[in-house]
């Protein structure tokens, strides 16, 4: 970690913040509330960053399609052994990012190693580490998912008695005779997930591996994610849950129109966005106007009412401070609510303050 | 130096000949090739024996299997890459160790494979069967019928896998497919049209003395047409309504390394398409 002071171009307020080389941060300044971006330097502190630790390294990749870039100098490292969550809005080129990685697509510049090697010459080597699951995973559709396991585990050079123990941890243990033809997309999705295990690779890719999955599946991904991660392997989420990314990742990404915008823990981000935790508080009788005792409270941050419900941004302290204020001014409290700041707040916050 | 894992290319080609020796369209086709011949061969049977003989029956069959045999060829290859790429397996392939040009000949290896296995049992069964009821067939004109039928699979092969490689999507692939289908005969109208423009009357079957050089290499089915007469010890040949004399040069081997040709020419190409392709 290096710390660095930097002025506010607004108010000329001096902050101090802490980060990794290489590392972009979101600041806003505590005194005037300006929120800007902060790139800790080092290109050779980057190179140093990943000999040692890190499982995934991009470094300055560009991409560009008929003069659009869909990725803008994307530089970041995944630490080994982490969840580390990779999002963005649609079309922010979060797959491209994964593809030119992978080495599908064709970068315009930019380096990327994973595990140490470099993608251009020892992709090989590179992909022997990894399992890989893409956005709409498909497979054949005349095969068992035995065969196609099996297929996978000759590409990877893996004994196959690892298929039926992979196809019964996904839960596919029934459907071993099917066609992958006749699967449901829940179970296709299963079988993606398995075939990613087969080598025990060290690092997981997944895009979107929640995507379109009902509960149950859902559930049972979060679950093998979990349980990867604990037999020590670094896993990159990519998902539009970002639920399911606060509750598993370490670390997240977030990316727009190519570029990357924030790259923190969840609760460093909605520390560095200035995001409050709210109280949702159902008030009898309320009819959508706050009480002045509530506006007239000292740390207060913003207090807004519809129909009978209050929503009041404030410290944790002041929340009781507010529920005794109302119950002295005589309201009658039906329901309280707290929300805690969330992934999604950051993530709304900083995609629509880049748009 | 391209480095190449054969066991990753065996994986791939053994991958390709499960999934599509099940396919319902190949198994028909397979079944065609059965039952195609015996039928010919029951037009040329006499008063005394229930099927003709095998060498009417191939002649008869060739101008068949010169227009199927690419129809089989195609339907294995034309969405081999964009439709895999299209439905994320191919992505899922690509983040193996497997490198794109062990993909390629993966691919042709195990497509190939279904072909010769559905020409082998289609007519290589209806022959035994044919020769077991008449009792005679010349064996070697045979042969050389079902390998320049392998040949012409194979040009189609490896065309639809370069189709495949240059589109992007399933959809755009099905044209491109009717295009390579149709090459020969859309070959063969231009160099009529070269022929009308100087002076021949084509409308009346007058073509031009030069048209079968041309014709015969730049339309496989066609040249399948030739290569098996030739085989059969013919000289003169039936071609859109005229009778002309195969030229001399025109041997087993001009054959054979004309079809090399074309597929060499479409693995190149395939392999520079699939190098470069964004998946």
């Amino acid at each position: 970690m290096v710390s660095k002071t930097i002025m506010c171009p607004n108010c000329k307020n001096q902050i101090t913040i802490e980060g990794s080389p290489g590392e972009r941060k979101i600041i806003t300044c505590p005194k005037c509330n300006t929120r800007g971006g902060f790139s800790f330097p080092g290109e050779g502190a980057i190179s140093k960053v990943v000999s040692g630790s890190s499982a995934i390294e991009i470094h300055g990749l560009t991409k560009t399609y008929n003069g659009l870039k869909a990725v803008d100098n994307l530089s970041f490292n995944v630490r080994k052994g982490e969840i580390f969550g990779f999002l963005g809005p649609n079309g922010a080129g979060k797959t491209t990012a994964i593809k030119a990685l992978l080495g599908l697509i064709h970068a315009d510049t930019g380096v990327m190693k994973i595990d140490g090697h470099n993608m251009r010459d020892e992709s090989i080597e590179a992909k022997k580490k990894l399992g890989y699951l893409p956005e709409r995973a498909n497979f054949y559709k005349n095969l068992t998912p035995v065969q196609t396991l099996d297929f996978f585990c000759e590409l990877k050079g893996e004994n196959k008695s690892v298929i039926l123990p992979l196809l019964k941890e996904v839960g596919l243990e029934d459907a071993i005779n099917k066609k992958v033809g006749n699967f449901s997309k829940g179970m296709v999705q299963l079988l993606g997930v398995a075939q990613t295990m087969i080598g025990k690779p060290s690092i997981y890719i997944l895009d979107e591996p929640m995507g379109g999955l009902d509960a149950r599946w859902v559930k049972s991904i979060r679950e093998k994610i979990k349980m990867l991660n604990k037999q020590g392997a670094t896993v990159i989420l990519s998902s539009h849950i970002l639920s399911e990314v606060q509750n598993l990742c370490d670390r997240v990404a977030i990316i727009n129109k190519g570029k990357l915008i924030a790259e923190d823990t969840v609760s460093n981000l909605n520390k560095y966005l200035n995001i409050k935790p709210r109280l949702e508080i159902t008030v009898k009788g309320l009819d959508g106007k706050v009480p002045s005792i509530i506006n007239e409270l000292k740390g207060v941050e913003a207090a807004n009412a519809k129909g009978n419900t209050l929503l009041i941004t404030c410290e944790s302290p002041i929340r009781v401070k507010v529920i005794s204020a109302l119950e002295d001014a005589g309201f009658v409290i039906e329901n309280i609510i707290t929300i805690e700041p969330s992934l999604e707040d950051a993530f709304v916050k900083l995609v629509e303050g880049d748009t | 130096m391209v480095n190449f894992n054969l066991k990753t290319v065996y994986s791939i080609a053994k991958k390709e000949f499960l999934d599509n020796s099940r396919n319902k369209w190949i198994l028909v086709l397979t079944g065609l090739f059965i039952i195609l011949p015996l039928l010919i061969s029951l037009a040329f049977s006499g008063t005394d024996k229930i099927f003709g003989g095998m060498d009417n029956t191939v002649l008869g069959l060739v101008a068949i299997s010169s227009l199927l045999i690419p129809f089989v060829a195609i339907i294995l290859g034309f969405s081999t890459i964009s439709g895999e790429d299209e439905n994320g397996a191919l992505s899922v392939v690509l983040s193996y160790p497997v490198r794109r040009i062990e993909l390629l000949f993966g691919k042709i290896l195990g497509l190939g494979s279904v072909l010769v296995v559905s020409i082998f049992i289609g007519f290589g069964l209806s022959g035994v069967i044919i020769t077991l009821a008449v009792g005679e067939a010349s064996w070697a004109p045979f042969i050389a019928f079902i390998l320049y039928n392998i040949g012409l699979g194979f040009v189609f092969l490896t065309g639809s896998i370069f189709i495949s490689a240059l589109c992007k999507s399933r959809t755009r692939s099905i044209g491109g497919a009717i295009l390579l289908y149709f090459f020969g005969p859309i070959v063969g109208m231009f160099l009529m049209a070269i022929g009308a423009g100087m002076g021949y009357k084509v409308a009346e079957f007058q073509f031009p003395p030069w048209m079968l050089d041309y014709q015969i290499p730049l339309s496989p089915p066609d040249l399948v047409q030739t290569a098996v007469p030739v085989a059969y010890g013919t000289k003169v040949i039936e071609y859109s309504g005229m009778i002309i004399n195969i030229p001399e040069y025109m041997t087993y081997a001009y054959f054979a390394f004309i079809q090399l040709t074309w597929i060499i020419i479409f693995i190149i190409l395939g392999y520079l398409l699939l190098k470069k392709r964004e998946i």
